[in-house]
């Protein structure tokens, strides 16, 4: 049978309580302020995550990108970024999003027999030219990457 | 009290953090339907994946693995909407939604991050049964609820930093701020003294409907701001008879109080929500998307992980109810997937891709499935 007695709202908080749920309110807003101003130190100004300084995709024009690799025996080879990564990935290539590079060129130097891998993004904007590299060592930890303008 | 302290303690009407949570879990689990699964066949694509955190690298989430867990969330979000939530429940709940964007950078919507920041203010909400948000007298129940502010503060500062970094470029910036100041003053509208602010407050829900009428933006946003707008300034009396009218069928659902022991009722009940739990999960045999089957299977699990003790000791009638909910979400998994574009949009976007990177095979075989769905 259904019983339609009112329930009574929850208790009101103690003091110890009180003070739990306020160093964890401090601790939340806190982070919440603190997150979006991570932006202001980041080295990629196109990483815009958590910031909230835009709610829609970012409309930055893709520039043009080229990548190959070279091989032990000294061959140069061509990447076609298209039919190696999803589109999404592609864009934020081509985008310069700076992990998203670091972590193409990482896995491009998993393949054997690679000694070396070049990307670069020509943009027509202020952007400019960048141009990555990232040297394979044999134990794949030891890499130098530069980028420039 | 001091002032911060009854900023932060003092009472609301319990109808808002009832609706609030209520009517962001339910949109949650037809956003990860509709708007993330459809986006699923592009992950693992080339076994390439960024993560937005570090403590992922390394891991390339499958389609799989992201359709199973959005599956999920979805059905667990939804289950926890149509009755009485539970702490444990938000807290998987919040756990699932948190992993299934921050895997990977291919999902890089910004309002994501903001519903796991809600989902965390959930988890400390109130767990109210419609019961106690809404009596028949007709006066709102009212109470403490901290994690209710702490949701409102943390829109509050979304809003303050649209204002900010527009600010910063130049541009106009009140509208975000008056947004901003609306949300930090809205939970005392309750509990004020002052006439005046008690009839300002609902006005200034206005300021953040407009913004996001006026605002182009992803996805669902806007269908979230706007309803948490109205819930969170609304004023208490339309707010409540809404409630009422709504939880009207939850309100008078069985609930036998505990008289101790186990009689042979209660093992049939108990042996009901068994078999409800295996039942449910089932219908996802039904979908064709790759990871659901496990998704929905691990909700049962969580379901059961949730009711606990409930399942043997009573009320005896609260376990049936929560199988009842979860059927419920398996159902509404299983009727949004075959009656929207979602698993011809997840066959077709992953044929186009296929088709790009020059995997024909992969490309025929995802666009016959794709066909299969056309709409």
């Amino acid at each position: 049978m259904a019983s339609f007695a009112t329930e009574p709202p929850p208790a009101s908080p103690n003091a110890k309580s009180r003070r739990r749920a306020g160093a964890f309110i401090a601790a939340f807003v806190l982070f919440q302020f603190l997150a979006p101003l991570s932006y202001l130190g980041r080295e990629d100004a196109s990483d815009e995550r958590f910031t909230w300084r835009r709610f829609t995709r970012s409309d930055e024009v893709a520039c043009e990108t080229s990548a190959w690799v070279e091989r032990a025996d000294g061959e140069r080879r061509d990447i076609a970024l298209e039919s190696t990564i999803h589109q999404q990935w592609v864009d934020y290539v081509q985008r310069d999003r700076r992990a998203v590079v670091d972590a193409f060129l990482q896995k491009q130097c998993e393949a054997p027999g690679v000694l070396r891998v070049e990307l670069v993004n020509h943009c027509d904007d202020a952007r400019g030219t960048r141009e990555y590299s990232l040297r394979c060592a044999e134990d794949r930890s030891a890499t130098i990457r530069t980028a420039t303008r | 009290m001091r002032s911060l302290e009854r900023y932060w303690f003092g009472d609301v009407a319990l109808a808002r953090p009832y609706l609030a949570l209520r009517f962001v879990l339910a949109l949650l689990a037809f956003d990860t339907w509709l708007n993330m699964i459809p986006e699923g066949a592009k992950y693992g694509v080339g076994s390439f994946n960024v993560a937005h955190f570090p403590w992922f690298e390394g891991f390339v989430p499958s389609s799989g693995f992201y359709v199973g867990v959005l599956s999920f969330t979805g059905v667990l979000a939804l289950s926890q909407a149509l009755y009485r939530p539970h702490r444990i429940a938000i807290v998987l709940i919040a756990a699932g939604y948190t992993l299934g964007w921050s895997c990977s950078l291919l999902d890089s919507v910004a309002y994501h991050y903001l519903l796991s920041l809600y989902l965390v203010c959930f988890v400390f909400f109130p767990m109210l049964s419609a019961r106690s948000a809404f009596s028949r007298s007709g006066e709102a129940p009212r109470g403490s609820a901290w994690a209710y502010v702490l949701f409102c503060v943390t829109t509050a500062t979304v809003y303050f930093y649209v204002a900010a970094w527009s600010a910063a470029e130049g541009q106009s910036y009140w509208l975000p701020m008056l947004c901003c100041a609306a949300y930090l003053v809205a939970t005392m509208q309750d509990r004020t003294e002052l006439p005046a602010l008690r009839s300002a407050i609902p006005l200034l829900g206005v300021a953040p409907v407009v913004f996001h009428l006026a605002t182009p933006s992803q996805d669902w946003l806007s269908i979230y701001t706007i309803g948490i707008a109205l819930i969170v300034f609304a004023p208490m009396a339309p707010l409540h008879q809404l409630g009422t009218w709504l939880t009207r069928p939850a309100r008078n659902l069985a609930d036998e109080p505990s008289t101790g022991g186990i009689d042979e009722r209660a093992s049939r009940l108990f042996y009901a929500s068994l078999l409800g739990l295996i039942v449910a999960p089932m219908v996802s045999m039904f979908i064709d998307l790759p990871g659901v089957k496990t998704g929905c299977t691990l909700t049962a699990i969580a379901m059961l992980l949730v009711m606990g003790r409930q399942l043997y000791l009573t009320p005896r009638w609260r376990p049936v109810w929560r199988v009842a909910s979860l059927m419920g979400g398996c159902l509404a998994l299983w009727i949004t997937m075959t009656a929207s574009d979602a698993q011809f949009d997840y066959y077709q976007r992953g044929a186009l891709d296929a088709d790009r990177r020059g995997d024909h095979d992969t490309a025929v075989e995802l666009r016959e499935k794709a066909l299969r769905h056309a709409p």
